[in-house]
């Protein structure tokens, strides 16, 4: 049984590694990132059986949880519920939301194509699905493009004005980013969740695209970018498990917002009554009926098949 | 004048047609035509009367040759008619033992074995098996000829109330069936079930009772099964795949099922040991059913003694990452008769284990879906499924149970994770009610007492198993009630109270009602 303090602490649970980065999955790695920028120590866990899940990556700590699909991801969720902010001061910065829009939007749907349509599909294996039996990875893979031809509206008559305009979008972000960086060590002066998400896309298209890859080699342009995810990257992996500030848990709150429990509550008490009194009703009828054709004695057979008694006779006629 | 009825010396070899099923046609003796021909005209009733004593007589010689003596007849021919969709091998794989009958009884006894065996393959709407004297030339034989009247209408339908093997609790079941459709009495059927818990499945097969040379009938099955446990458990599971009967006799069953299991969580609120199960597996595993019962009735036992041993093997795939484990599950039952108002006493025991294989199998979690659940509504004083009832307590009420997600300031619930081993017993008194109505439509009651014991022994927590504590800890209830079988289902309304319960079961003292399959 896993030890009741390894319960509690932090634990980010992500897909499996690959290409020499801690985790592989374009959503998993920006999380990663934002953790190491605060400095909070959390173990990674790895979940190698869901890759079409949404709810994947997820952090844990006790009976808390922050889903990928809540909220905007986890790192809304985790700033919604006071547990990590490292953007506080950076909301009312004009460009900052904007910017982290484009990445969401843009690039994210510009790594989506180039992982799962534009080259042969081995990076998205080694990824994904390298932990599933071979007939389930076959299928769910084949089941993922098409829910990526559809998310990202490519149909056969428009494949390439299609490619054409997310390859041109993603060289209009690169560019504004590139711009906005500079020679800067981080986007606005200090660790944000913009730098986890660019740093996270980028290492990624850097090392799991092939060199073939339309996308990396516009990426290549800019050296700046290439080099301030390069230097981030040799941070985060050198520096293992301590950190240099704050060393101690972030402390999670026990009262959060409430996604579900409102429809529980709608549940009255007086529907909980009127449910269970409609199940015993209703039982009380099936056992009536059933005493009934048992003492009356005349529940008919459902026989498909008659099979008469063997007529061992002698049977004589005229 | 020619005798009327071509009754040679040995008569016993030459009989009178023997009807042997259920007659649709009766083919007339020519002898009776002639009959009509020679005999003088008589008043009707007279020669009626003379010709019913001529053929009594010959009966009755006929008949105390056959209790006195073997009577050698060998079979020449067996001809096969009226079918015009089903294979010839089909029906004559029925008939071997026909042919090497050596005597006259033999010859009957095979006969009508072989008429029900036909009438079993379930595609004929009659069977009518006649013997005839063979070829004159060749004395001391007999032709069998084999009228089938294939079944007009190949669909039929019904619903019904069972318990299947794979599942694990019976189901209402609507099962639509072609019969013979590629002439080989093939049985095709698709069948919607709904059982407990929201399970539903939807599946069709095939059952061949003959595969080319293979003694034992090929059952494949294809199935869509879903779970609903987000209430006690939360998570879904759903379940693809296909499942083989391979081997199928009075003691044995073996079965080959390869499935595609998804575990899903929509409600986002199952507790961590559930979290880290969610996900794709793919389930490829033999199960072995040894089955001895001899018990005097299945469905009220008074007397006599059953053992049925289920062992399954997962993770038989040349993939190294399907599902790995194997699980074994024991029952026995013993029936004691009392003597008084038909009053027997019944003890049963199940246990069952099961653990994980494969590199770093001690530290691995058991999958979830194969764990041992206590509890529900499901009896176990007649059936022999493995250890998962103990009355008083609600479905999977029993057991390990971990916090679920906590999104506010209610206490969290708990999802039940089940155990890797688990043990229940019972004792059961059982008696018939003094009501004359009762006894006759086989309505009884019952005194009953039930024990049971869960715990996880994966990931390394069977260092800290202790058999003493396992015993020590067991939950147990005590109960009475009326048992009404019925002809669809076995229905039982009993009064449970709980005398024992820990930590978070969900024991509570009432009014249960449970169905299981007759």
């Amino acid at each position: 049984m896993e030890a009741a303090s390894e319960r509690e602490e932090l634990t980010l649970v992500a897909r499996k590694p690959g290409f020499g980065l801690p985790t592989a999955c374009p959503s998993c790695l920006p999380v990663y990132i934002y953790l190491k920028f605060a400095g909070v120590p959390f173990r990674l866990d790895f979940n190698l059986a869901n890759p079409d899940s949404d709810q994947i990556p997820y952090v844990e700590s006790g009976t808390y949880v922050a889903y990928n699909n809540e909220k905007g991801g986890v790192i809304e969720s985790l700033k919604d519920d006071d547990v990590l902010d490292l953007d506080s001061e950076l909301r009312s910065a004009p460009d900052f939301m904007s910017m982290r829009a484009m990445i969401g939007s843009w690039l994210e749907d510009a790594l989506s194509y180039e992982l799962w349509l534009g080259s042969d599909g081995s990076p998205a294996h080694k990824i994904y699905y390298t932990d599933l039996p071979w007939p389930l990875g076959k299928v769910l893979y084949l089941k993922q493009i098409q829910t990526v031809k559809q998310r990202l509206g490519i149909t056969k008559e428009n494949t390439e004005r299609r490619e054409a305009e997310i390859y041109r979008k993603a060289t209009i972000a690169y560019g504004a980013l590139s711009t906005r960086l500079g020679e800067e060590d981080f986007f606005f002066n200090r660790p944000s969740s913009l730098d986890a998400a660019f740093i996270g896309h980028a290492l990624i298209v850097l090392q799991a695209l092939p060199e073939t890859s339309t996308l990396r080699n516009k990426l290549l342009q800019h050296d700046n970018l290439v080099q301030y995810a390069e230097k981030h990257k040799a941070q985060f992996v050198e520096a293992s498990s301590s950190s240099s500030s704050a060393s101690q848990f972030p402390s999670i709150p026990k009262r959060g917002s409430k996604p579900k429990s409102e429809t529980k509550k709608e549940r009255t008490p007086q529907e909980k009554t009127f449910r269970k009194r409609a199940k015993y009703f209703l039982i009380a009828q099936f056992v009536a009926v059933l005493l009934f054709l048992s003492i009356m004695g005349g529940a008919s057979d459902d026989a498909e098949v008659e099979i008469d008694d063997d007529d061992e006779g002698f049977s004589y006629d005229e | 004048m020619e005798a009327p009825e071509q009754n040679p010396t040995n008569g016993g070899e030459r009989d009178p047609q023997n009807r042997i099923g259920e007659d649709e046609e009766e083919e007339e003796e020519d002898s009776e035509a002639e009959d009509d021909d020679y005999e003088p005209e008589p008043p009707q009733p007279l020669s009626q009367e003379a010709q019913l004593r001529a053929h009594k007589a010959r009966l009755t010689n006929l008949s105390r040759k056959l209790s006195s003596e073997q009577v050698p007849i060998r079979v020449h021919d067996v001809l096969v008619k009226g079918n015009t969709k089903t294979k010839d091998w089909v029906i004559e794989a029925e008939l071997e033992d026909l042919k090497r009958a050596g005597s006259l009884q033999e010859l009957l006894q095979a006969a009508s074995l072989a008429n029900f065996r036909l009438q079993q393959l379930g595609i004929f709407h009659s069977v009518n098996i006649v013997l005839d004297s063979g070829p004159k030339e060749l004395p001391g034989t007999a032709n069998v000829v084999v009228n089938v009247v294939e079944a007009s209408n190949p669909l039929s339908g019904e619903i019904g109330y069972y318990t299947k093997p794979e599942a694990r609790s019976s189901t209402v079941e609507g099962v639509l069936k072609f019969k013979n459709l590629l002439g080989y009495g093939d049985l095709w059927d698709t069948s919607f079930a709904y059982g407990w818990n929201q399970t539903s499945e939807l599946s069709a097969g095939v059952f061949l009772p003959r595969f080319k040379s293979w003694a034992t009938p090929l059952i494949v099955r294809v199935f869509l099964i879903t779970q609903d446990w987000l209430k006690y458990t939360s998570y879904n599971e759903r379940s693809m795949g296909l499942s083989l009967g391979l081997l199928s006799s009075r003691n044995h069953d073996l079965t080959y099922n390869l499935a595609w299991r998804t575990l899903a969580d929509p409600s986002q609120m199952s507790s961590r040991p559930v979290r880290r199960q969610l996900g794709h597996g793919l389930s490829s595993a033999l199960k072995y059913i040894f089955r001895f019962d001899r018990r005097n009735s299945p469905v009220r036992p008074t007397q006599g003694y059953a053992f049925v041993s289920t062992t399954q093997l997962g993770g038989l795939f040349p993939d190294s990452r399907s599902l790995r484990f194997l699980r074994q599950e024991i029952d026995l039952r013993y029936a004691v008769p009392l003597g008084f108002y038909h009053a027997a006493l019944n003890f049963g025991m199940s246990a069952g284990v099961l653990f994980p294989w494969g590199r770093g199998f001690l530290e691995k979690p058991s999958s979830l879906p194969e764990r041992f659940f206590l509890g529900g509504n499901s009896s176990p004083f007649s059936s022999l499924g493995g250890p998962t009832s103990l009355l008083g307590f609600g479905t999977r009420g029993v057991g390990p149970a971990e916090p679920r997600r906590q999104t506010d300031d209610e206490s969290s619930e708990r999802d039940f994770v089940g155990g890797d081993i688990a043990v229940t017993a019972f004792a059961d008194l059982s008696f018939d009610l003094p009501f004359k109505w009762s006894r006759k439509s086989g309505i009884y009651g019952h005194v009953f007492a039930c024990a049971g014991n869960l715990a996880k022994l994966s990931q390394n927590e069977f260092r800290n198993f202790s058999f003493q504590n396992f015993v020590k800890s067991y939950r147990s209830s005590v109960g009475a009630g009326i048992v009404v079988p019925t002809n669809i289902v076995r229905l039982e309304v009993n009064y449970c109270y709980v005398l024992r319960q820990f930590d978070f079961d969900r024991g509570k003292a009432g009014l249960r009602v449970s169905f299981s399959s007759t």
